[in-house]
């Protein structure tokens, strides 16, 4: 599980990262990508975007139109429902499809040569600017439905216009770094998971490990710790498995990975295969059979007499019928 | 390990905000005006009344007002001047109680508020229209209820108010266009046909009441008919039913025998403009902005309030 997940995040990071990358690589540090000039060729008096040509939104959109020998020109982005009003008797160059970077598809309709008003006077514009020669606006797209106007201001038309575009996200070139550095975090973050060197992963997980332990009950009760090897020699009369899960904040100490050719983690190994190596020194399993099985059965017992000094003499089985049995002691 | 599996997901998230997205299917659509537009709407006409009741001339309405309400307040401008009376400017503050913006897909367009008037006791339900792109806002129309008069709910959807087609009669009595043409009918022809698809309410009862008056003149033939103009501005209410603007245009005709001649006490309006009264015949032309509620299911059109006044007249007609 830790391990799918820590691949699950680094492949995660690394898509966020490229992504980051290539948004940084695309925009620019100005976080922006620019397209023109491009020449419109119109005699007419406005260019205007149909109603559903822009249908993005929360796109950072410079606009920059010029028209030769300091002709008065607007540019402005409005509602389309008030820019094809305001448009609707005038001449204009309809852009009636707009493809990244720069493919436009245009048509021409038919009207009146001036505009119902001075477009400075209306107050819907939602980004807007006028200049003799250039005008430029710097918006983001809104969540409604815009189109952009280009207009000619007074008598002139638009004759030599020519449009630079640019568009990005803003701040983009600064949110394509944080990706990346997102991303790269998050490799990390995996990378940590798959070695399991985050702390706190047990704490997340709840992993239940598994220790096998080899016990021998001698014939008092007493349990002794035994190897897997000294365990061969013994018969497996109960298995036992104990769930210990730790409590969330209890701190745990780090623990290195055991290997995994070890098998005290290895549950197949519970009865190993191969003759058990004997240790020099070391108590095998079937010494202490041996040594159990060498107890007599039966338990000795000792008689002892309490003086009036509280001095304890020891007494034979055949003396004890000389004395009251006033306690009997049981030292098992 | 929970906290920074939750610092990540909420990194991912914040990243994605305000992130560059295709619309899709667009509407081509516009809520009529924002708060602040409605704000500014209502400070700049408020400047420009206070200005024509400073000057007593009602030029300056134009620019703010049109159609009946233009034409009403211009009347009451004309016989304050002819009386010589100056008006109150309206410096009390302005609340506005509830302001309606539908979405239209085309000019023109225009929304709804209600204006409570606390000094007089009574709400203006006002419609201000954009006629187009490069127009003002102007007052097209300004009934008046009475402060306790219950207004309908209007029934609104992604917080813009739904209008109706003034054509549309579905889930009611009776169209707002065929409501204001019974109306008119009614208060023409007390006895039509139409009468009993209209309730009665005070308002047809008040204008019953002058017209029997003005009938029982001796020696003056009284004559009052009246017609309803196209209805523009409807609402659909939360009951199905709908609240129209209908404007009504009254003319009274007097024909007065020879040596006669009507007149009316001082300060009224028809005083004003008729200062010297009928003698042979006159005419007087009065609007009127009645509230027409068309409830939902089969009820009866009833008027919720009116505004109207004299618009002009004319007299010293020859009688044929």
């Amino acid at each position: 599980m830790r391990t799918k997940l820590g691949w699950a995040l680094s492949v995660l990071g690394v898509l966020v990262a490229v992504l980051g990358a290539v948004v940084m690589v695309l925009l620019g540090p100005d976080s922006r990508f620019t397209t023109g000039p491009h020449a419109i060729e119109t005699d007419e008096t406005a260019v205007v975007t149909a109603p559903k040509v822009i249908t993005w939104a929360d796109v950072q959109v410079d606009v920059l139109a010029e028209v030769p020998v300091r002709k008065p020109i607007f540019v402005g982005l409005g509602n389309s429902v008030d820019v094809a009003d305001f448009v609707r008797r005038t001449g204009r160059l309809e852009v009636t499809s707009f493809k990244r970077p720069w493919r436009l598809t245009t048509r021409n309709v038919d009207g009146a040569a001036n505009l119902p008003g001075a477009p400075t006077a209306v107050d819907w514009w939602i980004a807007s600017s006028a200049g003799l020669g250039g005008a430029s606006i710097s918006t983001r797209l809104p969540d409604e439905t815009v189109s952009l106007a280009i207009l000619s201001v007074g008598s002139s038309n638009l004759t030599g216009l020519e449009v630079t575009m640019a568009y990005g996200v803003e701040g983009g070139f600064a949110k394509g770094a944080g990706m990346l550095l997102l991303g790269v975090g998050t490799v990390w973050l995996g990378l940590l998971v798959r070695r399991g060197r985050d702390e706190d992963w047990d704490d997340w997980e709840d992993e239940v490990e598994e220790d096998v332990v080899y016990v021998y009950v001698d014939e008092h009760g007493v349990e002794h710790e035994i190897t897997a090897e000294e365990a061969g020699d013994f018969e497996v009369v109960e298995e036992v498995v104990e769930e210990v899960v730790e409590e969330e904040a209890a701190p745990r100490p780090v623990t290195e990975p055991a290997p995994a050719d070890e098998a005290v983690h290895d549950p197949d190994s519970v009865a190993p295969t191969g003759p058990a190596p004997s240790v020099p020194g070391v108590l095998t399993a079937a010494d202490v059979a041996n040594v159990a099985a060498a107890t007599p059965a039966s338990e000795q017992v000792l008689y002892v007499y309490v003086d009036e000094d509280g001095v304890e003499h020891e007494v034979s089985e055949a003396e004890l019928a000389e004395f009251e049995i006033v306690d009997e002691e049981d030292d098992s | 390990m929970r906290k920074l599996a939750l610092a990540l997901a909420g990194s991912l998230v914040l990243a994605a905000c305000a992130v560059p997205h295709d619309r899709g299917a667009v509407k081509v659509e516009k809520e009529s005006a924002g708060q602040a537009e409605v704000t500014a709407v209502f400070d700049r006409y408020r400047k420009v009344r206070n200005t024509a009741i400073e000057l007593l001339d009602a030029k300056p309405l134009s620019t703010v007002e049109s159609g009946a309400v233009l034409a009403i307040d211009s009347g009451s401008f004309e016989v304050s001047q002819r009386l010589a009376k100056t008006q109150k400017e309206d410096t009390a503050a302005v609340e506005v109680t509830d302001v309606l913006t539908p979405r239209f897909t085309k000019y023109p367009l225009w929304f709804y508020a209600v204006v409570r008037e606390q000094s007089v006791g009574v709400n203006r339900v006002q419609i201000f229209e954009r006629q187009s792109s490069v127009d003002p806002w102007l007052l097209t129309a300004t009934p008046e209820t009475l402060a306790e008069t219950q207004l309908p709910e209007i029934r609104t959807q992604g917080g813009a108010a739904l209008t109706v087609s003034p054509a549309d009669g579905r889930g009611m009595a009776m169209s707002p266009k065929e409501a204001a043409t019974a109306y008119a009918k009614v208060l023409s022809t007390p006895d039509s046909a139409e009468a009993g698809k209209i309730a009665d309410d005070s308002f047809i009862k008040q204008m019953r009441s002058a017209a029997e008056t003005n009938s029982g003149l001796k020696g003056v033939g009284f004559q009052q008919s009246w017609g309803a103009n196209d209805v523009k501005y409807v609402l659909r209410t939360s009951d199905g039913g709908a609240l129209a603007f209908v404007t009504l245009l009254r003319l009274d005709t007097y024909v007065v025998q020879p040596g006669l001649t009507v007149t009316w006490p001082e300060g009224t309006p028809q005083q004003a403009f008729l200062s010297s009264g009928i003698s042979g015949s006159g005419k007087l032309r009065y609007y009127h902005q009645v509230l027409l509620y068309i409830p939902g299911g089969n009820g009866k059109p009833r008027a919720l309030g009116q505004y109207g006044g004299v618009v002009s007249a004319d007299s010293g007609l020859t009688q044929e």
